[in-house]
């Protein structure tokens, strides 16, 4: 045992004298073999994939055929896939019929859900941030653990659980039934109706009562189902995910909030400055570079919602949790239209790639400042 | 000593390891995969595969029960690996042979002239039969005698149509206070009152024509209209309505007098409901006559395949007579695919179920054309919105036969 350990230790290497030249070499290999493996899974996991959903969004590849088969052409007829050129986004973005229909449903379903979630959820993390940054605040570590808790925790178990307690015999329909006797049940998680729907059935206006115009069709959605609003089975997705994903924006407020120099608060209690002035003129300002990150990826991650819908609802009632990252999978699993689906992806990333870029330039116009 | 005692170990370990190599070159590996519904399923398959590789030493299957199988296969065609037999479901055998990725029957599966014609005709695509029917379901009306007796109603009969079962209906739900009727809100039951209202889905030449102008167009909305209104009116719930993953569920709990499900409720609800005093009866007949819809998945043979010799051996171990027995008395509920032991299943099941045996006269399969899938979808909603009372029957079927046209011109 002993033997085997002293070699490498004890025996005396004669190291060359190093040029500079072989020593920057050196620290080259150093560095590109730290961070290979991250660089590795980026290739394999990010980018090859971002290019084959590219090429293949130019083709008309059912998913289905092996690839092995290769290209069709008039030698080899058996093909697994040919070029289509952009017939794909044409049948999503501008030929009327069921594609463009299933897109822009996809779509509309998706800014309802952002502009719930990102808003919602920015303002809740901020909120819940200051107060457990508060000096007086016993227990601060529970707290934070606890806002936290929902972040870590798997989204496919919290939709489970989120399931158990809306189903119609659940936890919640049971307890509102406890506290009014009179309460019709509702269908949470199998109600097609939208939110706006039912705020104007309130007022008596529904669809027979708004006359023709909503019948109209904009890009295959009649006008009436536009202002749908999202379905109260969206609404319940939409609650789940602000609930889980305010934890680590929280995280993120309260590593900015602890930035903030005290000099500058003590300044403004000299001024005579009052809790609320100090947060709206101080704290807000000062916290706008992280204000903009983290509706950045508040915005990524809403557009891609997929596990939640996956698990709770596969798109359905009526299409009204169906979003264009479900639809990708729909369409290449289900309806086997790989090529299909890749261009979905494709437009997809378009989408959230450009509100980076405008999220970046407002940014670097606060660098300036 | 201890060299000798080396080497001979090291002899003993090269002549196992050689041994078990000219073993391996005789034996030839199967893979099969499929889906499970239920622990009962698995184990019926689990016999017959342990019964196939007594039979046929030479050949192992290794089984794959996936619970996302649609998924996994589709990952495995397109790698261009992928298992030597599979489940090909109804609603998938066009899409595969398209792709020919299914090899054809040919003259590969024994006694074809046995097996059911329609189960025959399921899994033909452009006049090419491709695999012999595992099992088959029919669809019947299950019934909850003890709520038909606190109703005072009378028990659904073979003769029963649209307005016995409406009727009953109301009398149950005022009765009880609970809707009477459980159903899934999708295609897979409301086509079976298409049928019933009179509508088909392909002509002569095989062109596709749901809902398409004439008796079919009435069909569709005649049928709709029924099936809208027992929701409208508050005698029929979907399971999700009551809490219950599915309509079988919702039947066992006993929120609901009547449902209308297929085989696989048979050993569902006893082994789940043990105590539930139901019983089982042919669907209602609607205006154009009676009508129900089969179910039913096929083993498919790879057409990219090692061993096509072997495969066969297996699929036809699984479906001949003796296979089709063997589902018949050691099954989990389904029919076997073979007239010539519809007898044997009553046997082993009980005459009870005769209702699920007798629907096969009349019954249709619910075959949609490759690609067919946005249809099914667009039908779907349609429903859904009309029970709703967010589009109007008209409105939902238009919307369907728009993509029908649709997707037929592509």
């Amino acid at each position: 045992m002993a033997q085997t350990a002293t070699p490498t230790t004890a025996l005396p290497v004669s190291r060359p004298v190093s040029t500079v030249a072989s020593k920057k070499r050196q620290e080259a290999i150093t560095g590109l073999t730290f961070i290979a493996p991250a660089l590795i899974i980026l290739l394999v996991f990010m980018v090859v994939p971002l290019i084959a959903a590219g090429y293949f969004s130019l083709t008309n590849w059912d998913g289905i055929r092996p690839l092995t088969r290769g290209i069709i052409s008039e030698e080899n007829p058996n093909g697994a896939y040919e070029f289509v050129g952009l017939e794909n986004y044409e049948r999503l973005l501008i030929r009327e019929g069921s594609r463009q229909e299933g897109f822009f449903t996809a779509l509309k379903n998706t800014i309802y859900y952002v502009l719930g979630v990102v808003p919602v959820q920015t303002f809740l993390a901020l909120t819940l941030a200051v107060i457990v940054n508060q000096r007086f605040l016993k227990a601060k570590g529970f707290f934070r653990t606890a806002f936290y808790f929902p972040s870590i925790t798997s989204s496919v178990v919290i939709s489970l659980i989120f399931m158990w307690l809306f189903t119609s015999n659940g936890l919640v329909n049971l307890a509102l039934k406890a506290i009014f006797p009179d309460y019709q049940q509702v269908t949470w998680l199998n109600d097609p109706n939208g939110i706006i729907h039912n705020f104007l059935g309130l007022f008596g206006i529904t669809r027979r009562s708004v006359g023709d115009w909503a019948s109209l069709e904009i890009a295959s959605i009649r006008l009436w189902d536009w202002i749908s609003g999202p379905s109260v089975t969206m609404l319940m997705i939409m609650i789940l995910n602000t609930w889980t994903t305010t934890g680590t924006l929280m995280v993120i407020y309260l590593a900015a909030l602890q930035n903030i120099p005290s000099h500058v608060y003590e300044a403004a209690y000299v001024d005579g400055a009052n809790a609320w002035q100090i947060f709206r003129k101080i704290t807000v300002p000062l916290l706008r570079p992280t204000t903009f990150f983290v509706v950045t990826i508040g915005l990524i991650g809403t557009f891609q919602v997929f596990d939640q819908i996956f698990v709770i609802s596969n798109g359905g009632p009526a299409d009204t949790t169906l979003t264009i990252a479900y639809l990708v999978y729909a369409s290449g699993f289900t309806d086997t239209r790989m090529g299909q689906a890749a261009a979905t992806a494709v437009l997809l990333f378009i989408i959230i790639f450009t509100f980076t870029l405008i999220q970046r330039r407002f940014v670097s116009e606060r660098a300036d400042v | 000593m201890r060299k000798t005692l080396l080497v001979s170990l090291a002899l003993a370990v090269l002549a196992l390891a050689f041994g078990s190599l000219v073993v391996a070159q005789d034996q030839v590996t199967i893979r099969l995969w499929g889906h499970g519904s239920s622990p009962a399923e698995e184990a019926a398959l689990n016999a017959q595969i342990a019964a196939f590789e007594e039979a046929y030493p030479d050949i192992d299957v290794e089984l794959l029960i996936s619970p996302e199988y649609d998924t996994q296969l589709q990952a495995a065609f397109a790698s261009g690996d992928y298992p030597e037999v599979f489940y090909v479901g109804q609603d998938k055998v066009d899409e595969f042979a398209d792709a020919g990725v299914l090899a054809p029957a040919e003259d590969n599966v024994e006694d074809v002239d046995d097996i059911y014609p329609a189960l025959v005709e399921t899994f033909t695509y452009n006049g090419t039969f491709y695999c012999p029917a595992k099992d088959f379901s029919n669809l019947t009306l299950e019934y909850n005698i003890d709520m038909f007796d606190e109703a005072g109603v009378d028990y659904p009969t073979a003769d029963w149509t649209w307005d016995d079962l409406r009727a009953a209906s109301e009398q149950i739900t005022e009765a009880t206070g609970t809707p009477a009727f459980v159903v899934e809100l999708n295609i897979d039951r409301w086509f079976a009152f298409y049928v019933q209202a009179g509508g088909t889905f392909y002509d002569e030449d095989g062109n596709f024509v749901f809902a398409s102008e004439g008796e079919n167009a009435d069909a569709a909305v005649e049928a709709m209209e029924f099936f809208v209104g027992l929701f409208e009116d508050g005698l029929a719930v979907t399971p999700q309505d009551v809490g219950a993953g599915w309509a079988g569920e919702a039947f066992g709990q006993g929120a609901a007098a009547m449902t209308m499900e297929g085989n696989w409720i048979i050993q569902f609800l006893l082994d789940s409901y043990p105590d539930l005093n139901w019983a089982s009866a042919e669907l209602p007949a609607g205006p154009g006559g009676e009508g129900t819809l089969t179910f039913s998945e096929c083993y498919g043979v790879a057409a990219d395949n090692a061993h096509p010799e072997e495969s066969w051996q297996l699929v036809n171990f699984l479906t001949n007579r003796e296979g089709a027995m063997r589902v018949a008395e050691g099954g989990f509920g389904v029919m076997p695919a073979r007239a010539s032991s519809a007898d044997a299943w009553l046997e082993a099941r009980g005459e009870e179920y005769e209702p699920f045996v007798a629907s096969s006269a009349y019954a249709v399969a619910p075959v949609l054309p490759p690609g067919f899938q946005e249809f099914r979808d667009t039908l779907t909603n349609g429903l859904v919105s009309a029970v709703e009372g967010n589009s109007t029957v008209e409105d939902a079927i238009e919307d369907a036969r728009e993509v029908v046209e649709e997707l037929l011109e592509e």
